[in-house]
């Protein structure tokens, strides 16, 4: 705010002297040439204008890059999460239901028209979160993506088909089918975890990229423009007290309660600025920090553990491709929950041992009453995993069936609830950052053209008289 | 009034670029990137007598660089040292068929995988191992830095003599001499050294266990990794992966019916 004080003056004035008694014989600040009143009031009242306008562009400026990130985190890529989460459950959901009935063999009858009844309900899931995902999809390779998922969607139906008819046509008994239709499999679940799979869990974190990015751009940029909003508004207020202080010195009145209004308007403007672009970046750190990164980490966390289920039928039914199916669930496991260990024996008995000192997606994760119970469901469906594989290498097919269906099925259950209830408090807390710093910004855009017009009107009823009196 | 805005202006200025220099530096941040690629390893990453590089990973590479619009320089690595470039700074990226595990990512960011592979067994023309288990007694060689035996001794739980050797080429002249009896790592590996040796070694077809190639990357470098993402999934979406497959391993024998961009471990 340094007002450049003529060079001729001896002693260094600051620019705006306190409201002193009228010095009528003192050179006018500004300019050493001496100029018309009506000219100076002018020039003061078109600097504080411009100071004004300044404000209130940095104001808009600011609410405008803290609701955009508000928006593309809480109305775009935030829920595209969920919605691509959801068809990467609904699709390793169908093609685990298929190597389900594959293993149950002529007995089981009614598990497998429900398992029927459960693949169908998951591909309907599955077409309207790609329907979603579509009208969310932001650039040409998500659209891209989820174009070809709708395409091999059709294709993996087909080749599923062909496999549970042939079969039901076997009637073999529970456990490994014949060969023919372990091939048919292999053609379908190939389709859904090389190529569709993949997609749905790269959209996921696709809109996890653009979250973040968003989020570091406006983490900078916002307290960047409230710090320019806070030098523009001291700037404002600065040259309405000039312009009051000059008025006052000039035609000899304490007060022009215009002006004096149109100021504390602007104190009371930059104040609530400040305060809601403060609140809307505590917002934007809430929303991302503690709950969408969760939302995202438990999203992939309940997508890999999805098909780490899969994996477990695929390993009972595909005897030349079992190896690999139990390394793809250790893989996934330690991907999970991380344990140094070689071979998943050794990965279950460390699971089992109870220690919380693990890396993996869920490391973080598993913290208060909820994440211990995410943790014990956990240690439950890998210990039933132990049973149900030491039931499939003794050679006891028919119970290791059972126990795929029955107790394991239910431990997965269970562990996947236990995400579902940590997920769904990261996300009330995701909802309510987001809710409560767009609230803010309504509010404060409701105000803002009150304020402008206010401020302005007063302005020129505090200007106006003084520059009539030279007519 | 013009001096204050002056001053306005250069505060803020001089808080944006305090705010530049903070960040950890990324590949994004660089014009010329370094790119650690194998020598040693023919149609994956293989030195030339040229001095230059050539294969599969390389031309991935390449092809990240290009879409990250970098000047891409090469430098050879060995599996034992491609988590020490990263660290060292000696590199930016690594792409020398360095398989994401979660141990490793301690000390790395994986973009990608790029590729799956399997892991395979090449052997003797005379051989007929199908299965890992028919390892079981059996030498198979070690190259170092690589955990591919390890996975087939611990993982597996095969009981197969483990003989180490400092690179593929004493391994492979080792399986011909009869000093081991096969040797055991990702599938692509295998199909190019049997390609480059030509004297009828073999694939085993065996696929037990999948592999996951990364792009080893800087930990923290967040953003580079997953600009590299979005290269490698226009890199499948666009074509190229399936021609640069064709071209190293078109007549290999490895089944490239199905290329299709892989599921990304994940940046963060």
């Amino acid at each position: 705010m340094t007002l450049a004080p003529p060079q001729a003056h001896q002693p260094p004035q600051p620019p705006p002297p306190p409201p002193a008694a009228p010095a009528p014989a003192a050179a006018p600040a500004s300019a050493p040439v001496r100029r018309s009143v009506p000219g100076r009031i002018r020039i003061i009242t078109g600097v504080t204008v411009a100071a004004l306008a300044l404000l209130f562009t940095a104001l808009a400026v600011g609410s405008a890059t803290a609701r955009e990130g508000l928006r593309v985190i809480g109305r775009d890529a935030g829920p595209q999460v969920i919605v691509t989460a959801k068809l990467y459950l609904a699709l390793s959901d169908m093609d685990a239901q298929v190597a389900n009935v594959l293993v149950m063999g002529d007995q089981y009858a009614q598990p497998r028209k429900e398992a029927l009844e459960r693949y169908d309900e998951q591909r309907s899931r599955a077409n309207e979160a790609l329907m979603q995902a579509l009208s969310l999809a932001d650039t040409d390779a998500e659209r891209a993506t989820v174009k070809s998922v709708l395409d091999l969607l059709g294709r993996y139906d087909r080749l599923a088909g062909q496999a549970l008819l042939l079969d039901e046509q076997s009637g073999h008994a529970p456990g490994p089918p014949p060969q023919n239709v372990v091939e048919a499999y292999r053609g379908a679940t190939k389709l859904m975890r090389v190529e569709l799979l993949p997609q749905a869990y790269n959209l996921t974190l696709e809109s996890g990229t653009i979250v973040r990015a968003t989020y570091d751009e406006k983490d900078v940029m916002v307290p960047l423009l409230r710090d320019a909003v806070v030098l523009a508004g001291l700037l404002a207020l600065g040259c309405l007290i000039w312009l009051q202080i000059f008025l006052a010195r000039r035609f000899r009145r304490v007060f022009g309660p215009a002006l004096l209004v149109a100021t504390v308007t602007t104190v009371i403007a930059l104040l609530s600025g400040m305060s809601v672009l403060g609140k809307d970046q505590d917002a934007l750190r809430t929303a991302k920090l503690r709950g969408f990164d969760s939302v995202l980490t438990l999203a992939k966390a309940r997508s890999i553990s999805n098909s780490m289920q899969g994996d477990q039928s695929r390993y009972l039914l595909d005897k030349d491709w079992a190896d690999t199916y139990e390394h793809t669930f250790l893989d996934k496991a330690m991907t999970v929950v991380y344990f140094d260990a070689g071979n998943l024996r050794t990965y279950h008995q460390k699971v089992a041992t109870g220690s919380t000192d693990f890396l993996g997606l869920l490391g973080p994760q598993l913290v208060g009453k909820q994440g211990v119970d995410a943790h014990k469901a956990y240690r439950a469906f890998q210990a039933a995993d132990a049973r149900f594989r030491q039931l499939v290498t003794s050679g006891r097919t028919n119970a290791a069936v059972a126990e795929r269906l029955g107790p394991v099925t239910t431990a997965f259950d269970a562990y996947d609830r236990a995400l579902l209830e940590l997920s769904a408090r990261h996300q009330a807390e995701f909802t309510r950052a987001i809710e409560s710093g767009e609230g803010a910004l309504d509010n404060l855009w409701r105000l803002l053209p009150f304020a402008i017009g206010g401020i302005g009107l007063l302005v020129i009823a505090g200007v106006w008289p003084r520059l009539k009196e030279y007519r | 009034m013009k001096r204050a805005l002056l001053v306005v202006l250069a505060l803020v200025a001089t808080a944006v670029a305090g705010c530049g220099t903070d960040e950890e530096e990324s590949v994004l941040d660089k014009d010329q990137i370094v790119i650690a690629v194998r020598p040693d390893l023919p149609s994956v990453g293989f030195r030339r007598p040229d001095g230059g590089f050539e294969g599969f990973d390389v031309d991935v590479a390449a092809y990240i660089a290009r879409k990250l619009h970098k000047q891409a320089t090469y430098v050879a690595v060995l599996a034992a040292d491609r988590a020490a470039v990263l660290t060292q700074g000696k590199a930016d990226m690594v792409l020398a068929t360095f398989t994401i595990d979660q141990k490793r990512k301690k000390d790395v960011l994986f973009a990608g995988p790029y590729h799956i592979s399997y892991q395979d067994i090449l052997q003797r023309p005379d051989e007929s191992f199908k299965d890992v288990r028919d390892l079981r007694g059996r030498r198979i060689c070690e190259v170092k830095g690589s955990n591919a035996a390890e996975r087939v001794v611990k993982e597996r739980e095969v009981a197969a003599q483990v003989v180490p050797f400092d690179d593929y080429n004493g391994c492979l002249a080792a399986l011909k001499s009869h000093r081991v009896d096969a040797v055991t790592t990702n599938d692509v590996i295998l199909a190019g050294l049997a390609a480059q040796d030509g004297s009828g070694l073999k694939l085993a077809n065996a696929q037990f266990n999948e592999q996951r190639t990364g792009v080893g990357m800087r930990r923290g470098d967040v953003a580079g990794c997953e600009a590299v993402n979005r290269a490698i999934t226009d890199m499948y979406q666009d074509g190229t992966a399936k021609r640069l497959l064709d071209r190293w391993f078109g007549k290999s024998g490895l089944d490239l019916s199905t290329v299709a961009v892989p599921q990304f471990e994940g940046c963060s």
